[in-house]
């Protein structure tokens, strides 16, 4: 029993950190970085121009209406 | 415009709004962090049988001190570093003044001769069909795309709100005062927002709607609107 206190908050203490840790890097790598990633890929490729076309045929430009 | 049931921001349509929606990454990712740690040792005490009688822990006192210090300073410093990027002078192409009023929005362009309109919201019983329920409006702000614009917001009789949450852009609409802010519209399309600031019966009906189109056609529809 000597001891007994000080080694289990020890461990529970280191555990609770690497849960938390674990926590913050399964949040980093299952949301943040997809999401920075999804926008870099969206913008790489996108061309402004033809996205308004599509927009304007389709109507939803009060100033470029659809011929 | 946010869709029914959305929980997170919606998608980014200039480069600030890019900046916060990732800054919130990072503060929910450190919120997490600490919820779990919290929730951990609580589930811990709570079934802890072990009583302590400590009366003296200088290294965690040392730990749970430093610790919490450098995560407000990994909060900080890119909180900070997004606030001055908002403050930035950036030469805007445009200058654009809001004023609210109980409850519609007057546009000026002063940088055209007479383009000035109101902006009410287009009731229900009017709505064509595809359109947005107690989003639309009758005349749409215009703005040229990937260009800065400056945004200077006021009030005529209470405080309004201005705020398009997909540009990134909320800023009071105060009586006798004048407040600046800008944004860039990444790309074409539609931005909604709404009256951010209570301001009467109507406040939840006084939308704000944002249209980014490039510069050809935004010379054309001032000049249209002009004459």
């Amino acid at each position: 029993m000597r001891r007994l206190l000080a080694r289990r908050m020890k461990f529970h203490l280191l555990g609770a950190f690497v849960v938390s840790v674990g926590c913050a890097t399964l949040y980093k790598f299952i949301v943040a970085e997809p999401r920075k990633r999804a926008y870099a890929e969206y913008y790489k490729s996108y061309d402004p121009m033809k996205d308004f076309e599509a927009m304007k045929a389709a109507g939803v430009l009060e100033c470029a209406p659809p011929k | 415009m946010a869709n029914h049931s959305q929980f997170g921001f919606q998608d980014a349509s200039s480069p600030i709004m890019e900046e916060l929606v990732e800054f919130h990454d990072h503060a929910l990712m450190t919120a997490l962090a600490i919820c779990s740690l919290v929730l951990y040792l609580l589930t811990l005490m709570l079934t802890e049988k072990l009583s302590s009688s400590t009366v003296d822990a200088q290294e965690i006192e040392l730990v749970w001190t430093i610790l919490p210090a450098i995560v407000l300073i990994m909060l900080a410093l890119p909180s900070l570093q997004i606030l001055y990027m908002m403050d930035e002078i950036n030469e805007p192409d445009l200058t654009l003044k809001a004023i609210g009023h109980q409850w519609y929005w007057t546009y000026e362009y002063t940088d055209f001769k007479d383009l000035t309109f109101d902006s009410y919201m287009t009731p229900t019983a009017d709505l064509p069909l595809g359109h947005f329920r107690l989003l639309e409006v009758d005349h749409r702000v215009v703005v040229p795309m990937e260009s800065p614009v400056r945004v200077i917001v006021t009030a005529d009789d209470v405080l309004h709100s201005w705020a398009v949450p997909s540009l990134g852009v909320k800023t009071d609409a105060i009586p006798g005062r004048l407040n600046q802010t800008s944004f860039i519209a990444s790309r074409p399309g539609v931005f909604y927002g709404q009256c951010s600031e209570i301001c009467g019966a109507n406040h939840s009906f006084m939308p704000i709607v944002v249209e980014s189109a490039p510069l050809a056609n935004f010379e054309s529809w001032s000049s249209l609107l002009s004459s």
